[in-house]
């Protein structure tokens, strides 16, 4: 029997040859070698990895290395941190975003197109520029060292506001807003009776590229925040002291850090993928 | 149920030109199915979503009985409107979607499912309130908005081309359906549509709507036996009603040769130019030696069964006009043939070259 090298189409669906398989494969490889990596370096120290051949497989030993990270850094109360910021900026990034997407996308109001434009505007302006006014900012509410000087200033983003404004432009027909006031709703319940549920694919994505986003920040929480008090990733920092600092131990609080995310991930991947492909779709 | 008066209702895009809607006065009766029909443009949907609240009323106001509704948000006005897609929330099932306004309106469940039930069995959808609408055909999902539109008992109806989106056998079952519906119902309708036929069919009376003016108000066969003007006359029947240049003296148009008596109207003011309007039947196939008969040269022949309609040529002045001619005889003319033709005078319409308007 002759192997398909060419994509077939089998019920409709098109399936890959050898030559895809291989490629998609070798691309998998590629992409997860790094995190297999610090696998096998948070399970070695620094004059094994550094030996004429460097091993290639992990061993127990990690789980020490996670302990002695444990040891050295805040690493759980900057998980406990991380899932608290993080959470909120998510939760309140797609709450806020959803309202003003709404709000620009399919409600009539002087000053809309201009509005949209300054909010697009804004993500032009470097982050570094304002951090001195917003330090100062945070420092003059009291919040300098707190969490919500880290939740506070990202809870919306003019990325997010144009993101869904654009979705819910193109998914929700201008008809079914107008059917839903024709059947008596205000705005408040057509938000949230048809636009919410047509929209859900895009607060999805929005939320994984929220959570991400404000899981690996790092820039602002380390100004903002004290090591006292740190997020996961400020909290990474206290891993590395000393003249030379253990691969090993920087490697395994890295990984201790970096599961929370693989989990959301893992829940939200089906999601993810089908609000992208529809953006695809709908170009 | 209400009446619905339009006075001097007008409405005015930003950046156009043109209003949309110009000052329009048109009164609907308690119970009436008023049908607006006109080209693509001509601002009968404006209309209709100006009495909905949809769009704003820039001048002049609408009322629903005797409360004036130009400020009044949609959702106070007791509207209930069917939209050209439908419109129904893809998230929810039938009945959700039929009982949704009266979730809105505080309707305590029991009621409000006594109410859809009875609307479904009305429509021929119990069988399907727990389908999603993806899960429906055209037809359905037209009636589940049907559903959702009676299941309010509104004071008026807004329909807004409802069948365009079905195939020809099924928008001539609903056309029926919407009809005997509304009959049954009693609540004041407007109708908007672009085809005439659903126009003639439907409507008690028939608004004829043109570049955002109201041209003529009528029951339909007053469309169609005394056309306004031009526009009216042109846009309504089909095949649409030939439109012939011809000039008046004495009391009598000269077409091509063929004189015919026009009324008093046509003659006066030493008006030269006029329009002559004879729909396809109102001509009659007539011997070769008659002399008051155009002579058309056949260019192709509709054969329908009942009728045939003879499309082609005739000489008028210097130019040809095209004519189309209802023959009663199946097979009796062929495509290349010249055939003699004579206009009814009884059942030929007038109009002023210059203005348009009808003539008598």
């Amino acid at each position: 029997m002759r192997a398909r090298t060419h994509g077939a189409t089998v019920g409709g669906v098109m399936r890959g040859g050898w030559v895809s398989y291989t490629l998609v494969g070798l691309v998998t490889l590629v992409s997860v070698f790094p995190l297999y990596y610090t696998i096998v370096m948070a399970s070695h120290t620094n004059a094994e990895m550094a030996s004429g051949t460097p091993p290639v497989l992990p061993t127990l030993s990690i789980v020490d290395n996670v302990k002695k990270a444990l040891d050295l850094a805040p690493l759980n109360q900057g998980l406990i941190n991380s899932l608290i910021v993080s959470g909120a900026i998510t939760v309140g990034t797609v709450t806020l975003c959803t309202l003003a997407g709404f709000a620009f996308a399919k409600l009539r109001f002087r000053g809309s197109a201009v509005l949209l434009a300054i909010c697009v505007a804004t993500m032009m302006v470097p982050l570094q520029m304002g951090v001195i006014p917003l330090y100062m900012m945070m420092a003059r509410l009291g919040l300098a060292g707190h969490l919500q000087a880290v939740i506070l200033p990202s809870l919306c983003t003019a990325f997010g506001v144009f993101f869904m404004r654009q979705y819910i432009a193109g998914a929700v027909p201008d008809e079914l807003i107008e059917a839903a006031y024709m059947d008596g709703a205000g705005p408040f319940r057509v938000l949230v009776s048809i636009v919410v549920p047509a929209a859900r694919p895009a607060m999805a994505v929005l939320a994984m590229l929220t959570f991400l986003t404000a899981w690996n920040d790092f820039f602002w929480p380390i100004i903002v925040l004290s090591t006292q008090n740190p997020t996961v990733q400020v909290s990474f920092q206290s891993l590395a002291t000393g003249y030379a600092p253990q691969q090993s131990i920087i490697m395994a609080g890295t990984l201790y850090g970096t599961v929370p995310v693989l989990v959301v991930f893992a829940l939200l991947g089906r999601q993810i993928v089908g609000g992208i492909m529809q953006g695809a779709v709908k170009g | 149920m209400a009446t619905v008066t339009f006075k001097g209702a007008q409405r005015w895009y930003a950046g156009a030109d043109s209003p949309a809607v110009v000052g329009l006065d048109l009164e609907i009766g308690d119970g009436e199915f008023m049908v607006l029909v006109g080209p693509s443009g001509c601002g009968k949907s404006t209309t209709l979503r100006m009495l909905a609240g949809l769009e704003p009323v820039d001048a002049g106001s609408v009322f629903i009985g005797d409360r004036d509704v130009s400020l009044v948000p949609p959702k106070d006005r007791d509207i209930a409107m069917v939209f050209q897609n439908y419109a129904l929330y893809p998230h929810m099932t039938v009945e959700d979607n039929m009982g949704f306004a009266l979730r809105m309106a505080g309707m305590k469940r029991p009621e409000r499912r006594r109410r859809v039930a009875e609307a479904a069995r009305m429509l021929g959808l119990t069988d399907y309130l727990d389908r999603k609408p993806r899960a429906l055909s055209g037809g359905q999902r037209q009636r589940v908005a049907m559903g959702r539109a009676i299941v309010r008992d509104p004071a008026v109806f807004c329909m807004d081309e409802p069948l365009s989106n079905l195939d020809a056998k099924m928008r001539v079952q609903t056309r029926a359906d919407i009809a005997a519906l509304q009959a049954e119902l009693g609540t004041t309708t407007v109708y908007v549509t672009h085809d005439q036929v659903e126009a003639m069919t439907m409507g008690h009376r028939v608004a004829v709507m043109n570049e955002g003016a109201l041209q003529q108000v009528d029951v339909p066969l007053g469309l169609y036996d005394r056309p306004a003007n031009l526009f009216v006359a042109g846009f309504i029947g089909s095949p649409r009603m030939n439109l012939l240049p011809a000039t008046v003296r004495d009391g009598r148009a000269t077409l091509g040769g063929v004189e015919v008596p026009v009324p008093a109207a046509a003659d006066g003011g030493g008006r030269a130019a006029v329009v002559l309007g004879v729909r396809p039947e109102s001509f009659r196939l007539v011997p070769g030696d008659d002399a008051a008969a155009l002579s058309l040269e056949v260019a192709l022949v509709e054969e329908l069964g009942a009728d045939s309609f003879v499309h082609g040529h005739v000489r008028i002045g210097d130019e040809r006009q095209l004519l189309i001619v209802r023959s009663g005889d199946r097979g009796s003319v062929r495509p290349g043939e010249v055939v003699r033709v004579r206009p009814d005078p009884a059942r030929t319409h007038v109009f002023d070259a210059q203005t348009g308007a009808r003539l008598d």
